[in-house]
């Protein structure tokens, strides 16, 4: 009921045969050799002769001119047949004969979700994969491959059983990812290599895809630039390689990029600001666009932008939510062609307040003389102010107390000059850690620097600490002063252009010595002028763990001087960078919460559940259970799973008993549609050509072509004509 | 075969040098062929006649005495030699031609044919003349029945050098009025000429009751056409040279000599005249047989 018109192509499969059709001339230099070459006879009856060809010319010329065009045909056939022609249609090239491994590829890049027609490029895809089945010859074979990042293999055994392998098309479903051009290449070159093994003559790989600059102009670095252009090579040795574009480049597109809270923690004490970028990966401008604000399902908010094209426009909200647990924030665009990525989901863990727990390693005599006094401030300085509701609800207990907390609990610990740890308190601290907690480690004379690199800088197997500690750096009347190292660490963010916040001037007369391991993922925040390490943090299983070179109170003095180790806690820096510490290390709770697709979903819990597994409940309603690991403190359970973008839903069952939210979004690098040009593809590709699908609603792809075969058939067809004629006409054998 | 007749092959005569040796051994190789001889009883006038006895010939058994007497008799001759034969000599550019099976060019096999016939007339003690021509008579020798004749028309015929074009009509009509006196005449030629012309010519021979017979000497490459290659054809007899692929023009030459075959095979018959196709790659046999059927005709 299409009008859908078939383009078709015309192909060679030994190109360089065709220069045997300069043959097709030698019928007529023959022809024009034998006019040059005679023999001369004196002959009697000429009288007859003439008359015979006098009344004969015409006829003669009209046989000689046919003949010649036989014999020029007969030899142009015949080099045609051993060419092997092919038609190509809509890509595919066809050569008669012989069982064919057909390896399907499927473009799974979320790009493939633009939705042109009715149907998205992916359906479109499945489509014309299914035709190429229909199509095939009895004998073929099949697999699958969904190129995606990971590529995947559907069907790997090459399926003989057209009916089954249908089934796994149709069953299909785009992942809200990018593509792997070259892993998928690595895995369709060893199911190529395969294809002898499995009594097949040889192999087409079809890639069914939009040809998106992200996924078909890889960056890669020199080595596996090579490597991949090798893969080429070997692969369309063993393999013909069609490509059918099923999409246009220029295809327009909005985007939602990015959707975050400004603040690390969010709490129903306060309205937290929510940031969104949207871009428009098109070339159109696109005015007054609507933006939605969606908390937990609910529309709360609009707002209208104009994006240029190629540009981002940032979108402010704010909101303050009114129950502590996991929220859903949703922003959502009006809506284009490409539907997955005009939302983007941020789960909220949303707490009443932040707990911390401060461990005072060394307990005053009076007020603000212990370890953690002035830290407990600066975590709540408003804690005097009645008015003010607390965001912060920081706790003090002796170093003695540790192992009797559940610290589980907490969101945070600052441990503050404690001297040493002893084991069961080092995979305490990891278990806060592989849950997402913070941990500060804050230095002073009572800290047995021996105890903690043996306890927690991975000796005994329990890494929680950034860096080792190396000697106590102290000069008599020197103050050390903080270098920023140019603000490059977000943790300084706040300070950067407020030099009156006095983080240049903090005085530090005393302060360990860092040293960080060149292999760790370890990141130095803030220096000494020295150059030695100040702050040095890092993310270490999912939580951050920060160490901090020197004290948090006044309590540590030097002997001799009688300086405290530090005037930090007194100084106008103090406060800011302790509410910075805390953001950074509990930063982890937000970020474990929003992914990307194909990262991991996981949690350690603070305690074992009753049952041995957890409910995850996918964007698209289905509900698999994943099962539990034991953990040093609890219990922890993971999900690889994470193929489509939107909000997974995790029931925890009891004692523990809570359902939390885990918002997976979609790498907008994929966003952007631009496609290759059919001249930008790899060379072993260029020679089929491609067609652009959008327009087409019925696929239709033509039957093989046993084009060489018709030839050798014509090239007997005219031996026995040309023979005929010969005979004829009175050239043939008498 | 007797090892005489083997000089009737042409291949195997070519090699024999000298006419009047040509024609011995053509003439003995044809007689010892034959059971009887084959000129017993001819060129006599009636003499008596002989009471048939089994085993004679039953064409000289005289009816009309069976038809009065109801026995037979035969006719007795006596020998006479009043038979006069003319053997006009086509010596035509045409009649050099020879294609490359033949033994003997036209002319040559022509020259072997009269000579052969110039030798058996003689034997048999009737007269010979010889006239050589082309566009007009370069030779004319009166007829006689001189054995020492043999040589002046073996010289004459020896001494025929082909150059000229053949105009056969003219010369016929010119000779049938210079031949005095009534006998045989023996055409031998290829003919290449206008047949309307010839013919009349013929007729004229006809008319002055000649018996003719016609010996068509023609090379087995003029009836058979067998050029395969592309070739240029010379002309002879001033005809243009002509370039062409054989094989597709043969089936139209064929044709066309067909057609030229045809047209003086029926210009003979209308005028009564035999006519004798002598292929030169054939025996002479045939030439000789011819004449003498001829000649039992004549005299008969």
């Amino acid at each position: 009921m299409f009008a859908h018109a078939p383009l078709l192509a015309f192909g060679f499969a030994n190109l360089l045969m065709l220069g045997w059709l300069a043959a097709a001339a030698a019928p007529i230099l023959i022809h024009l050799w034998n006019k040059r070459r005679y023999r001369e006879v004196r002959f009697a009856a000429m009288e007859y002769l003439l008359a015979a060809l006098r009344k004969n010319s015409r006829r003669l010329r009209i046989e000689q001119l046919l003949l010649l065009a036989v014999r020029t045909a007969l030899v142009v056939l015949l080099v045609l047949a051993v060419a092997q022609p092919y038609f190509e249609q809509l890509g595919l090239p066809f050569v008669a004969g012989g069982r064919t491994l057909k390896v399907i590829v499927i473009d799974g890049s979320y790009s493939m979700g633009y939705k042109p027609t009715d149907k998205t490029r992916f359906d479109r895809a499945k489509q014309w994969a299914e035709q190429i089945v229909d199509d095939s010859s009895q004998g073929d074979a099949f697999t699958l491959v969904l190129m995606a990042a990971p590529p995947t293999v559907v069907v790997g055994t090459p399926a003989v059983e057209p009916a089954g392998f249908l089934d796994e098309i149709e069953n299909l479903e785009m992942p809200h990812g990018g593509a792997d051009l070259p892993a998928t290449l690595a895995l369709v070159e060893r199911i190529c290599e395969n294809a002898d093994a499995a009594g097949l003559d040889r192999s087409e790989v079809y890639f069914l895809t939009d040809l998106g600059r992200n996924t078909w102009a890889p960056q890669l670095g020199q080595a596996e630039e090579a490597e991949y252009e090798a893969r080429i090579d070997h692969l369309s040795n063993i393999a013909s390689l069609a490509v059918l574009d099923m999409g246009k480049s220029e295809s327009e597109n909005l985007a939602v990029t990015s959707l975050s809270s400004s603040e690390p923690y969010v709490t129903t004490a306060r309205e937290v600001p929510l940031s969104a970028q949207i871009r428009n990966f098109g070339r159109q401008p696109q005015n007054h666009q609507l933006v939605e604000l969606h908390v937990d399902g609910r529309r709360v908010k609009e707002s209208y932008v104009d994006v240029a094209p190629g540009e981002d426009t940032p979108v402010h909200f704010s909101h303050r939510f009114d129950t502590p647990g996991d929220h859903v924030v949703e922003l959502r665009l009006g809506g284009d062609l490409l539907e997955v990525d005009n939302h983007r989901w941020l789960s909220a863990p949303v707490k009443e307040h932040l707990r911390v727990l401060c461990v005072n390693g060394k307990p005053g005599s009076g007020p603000m003389t212990g370890a953690t006094d002035y830290l407990a401030l600066a975590l709540n300085p408003d804690a005097a102010n009645p008015l003010v509701e607390a965001t912060v609800e920081p706790e003090v207990i002796a170093e003695s107390a540790l192992l009797e907390r559940d610290l589980g609990q907490y969101d945070c610990i600052f441990l503050c000059n404690v001297a040493q740890f002893t084991s069961s308190e080092a995979r305490l601290l990891e278990s806060v850690l592989n849950r997402g907690g913070g941990l500060v480690f804050f230095l002073g004379d009572q800290v047995m620097p021996d105890r903690y690199n043996r306890e927690l800088t991975g000796e005994q197997g329990i890494r929680v600490l950034p860096a080792r500690l190396g000697e106590i750096v102290h000069e008599a009347q020197y103050q050390y002063r903080f270098d920023p190292l140019s603000y490059r660490h977000p943790l300084l963010d706040v300070f950067e252009g407020r030099e009156q916040s006095g983080l240049l001037t903090t005085p530090v007369y005393t302060y360990y010595r860092l040293e960080i391991d060149p292999d760790a993922k370890a990141r130095v925040a803030l220096a000494f002028d020295g150059g030695d390490a100040a702050i040095v943090e890092e993310a270490i299983g999912r939580g951050r763990s920060i160490l901090v070179a020197t004290e948090c109170s006044l309590s540590s003095v030097d002997p001799a001087s009688k300086n405290p180790w530090t005037t930090m806690p007194a100084w106008p820096s103090f406060v800011p960078l302790v509410q910075e510490l805390l953001a950074l290390a509990v930063e982890g709770q937000m970020s474990q919460h929003n992914v990307e697709v194909g990262q991991l979903l996981g949690e350690s819990l603070e305690a074992v559940t009753t049952r041995s597994t957890v409910d995850v409940i996918e964007p698209s309603g289905d509900r698999s259970a994943v099962r539990l690991a034991l953990d040093a403190g609890g219990s922890r359970w993971s999900y690889s799973d994470t193929l489509q973008s939107g909000v997974y839903q995790v029931d925890i069952g009891a004692p523990i008993d809570r359902s939390e939210a885990f918002a997976v979004n979609v790498d907008t690098r994929e966003s952007d549609l631009a496609a290759i040009g059919p001249d930008e593809l790899p060379r072993a590709f260029s020679t089929h050509r491609q067609a652009s699908l959008d327009e087409a609603d019925t696929p239709s792809i033509g039957q093989r072509s046993g084009l060489h075969k018709g030839l050798l058939y014509g090239v007997l067809g005219l031996l026995f004509f040309e023979t005929l004629l010969a005979w004829r006409f009175g050239r043939g054998v008498q | 075969m007797d090892a005489n007749q083997k000089y009737l092959d042409p291949q195997t005569l070519a090699k024999l040098q000298g006419l009047e040796l040509r024609a011995r051994s053509i003439v003995e190789g044809y007689v010892s062929g034959v059971h009887r001889s084959p000129y017993h009883g001819f060129s006599i006038e009636f003499a008596e006649h002989r009471e048939y006895s089994p085993g004679d010939d039953l064409r000289y058994v005289d009816w009309k005495v069976f038809g009065k007497s109801d026995k037979f008799y035969l006719k007795q001759y006596e020998e006479e030699t009043n038979l006069v034969t003319y053997l006009l000599l086509d010596t035509s550019e045409s009649m050099r031609y020879q294609s490359d099976p033949a033994g003997l060019s036209k002319l040559e096999y022509a020259q072997c044919v009269a000579a052969a016939l110039s030798y058996l007339i003689l034997q048999q003690q009737d007269s010979v003349g010889l006239a050589a021509f082309d566009t007009e008579i370069r030779s004319l020798i009166r007829p006689s029945s001189n054995p020492s004749h043999l040589k002046q028309l073996l010289h004459v015929m020896q001494r025929s050098e082909p150059v000229r074009k053949t105009r056969t009509g003219p010369i016929f009509h010119d000779l049938a009025e210079r031949l005095r006196r009534k006998g045989l005449v023996i055409v031998l030629s290829d003919l290449f000429d206008d047949v309307p012309s010839m013919m009349a010519g013929l007729k004229h021979f006809r008319h002055r009751r000649y018996d003719v017979v016609v010996f068509h000497v023609l090379d087995p490459a003029e009836l058979d056409f067998p050029f395969r290659q592309t070739t240029l054809f010379r002309g002879m007899e001033e005809m243009p040279d002509v370039l062409t692929d054989p094989r597709s023009l043969r089936k139209a030459y064929l044709d066309e000599f067909g057609r030229f075959q045809q047209a003086v095979r029926k210009g003979c018959r209308s005028q009564r005249i035999d006519y004798v196709l002598l292929r030169t790659d054939h025996s002479l046999e045939i030439a000789l047989s011819s004449y003498l059927a001829s000649r039992m005709n004549h005299v008969g």
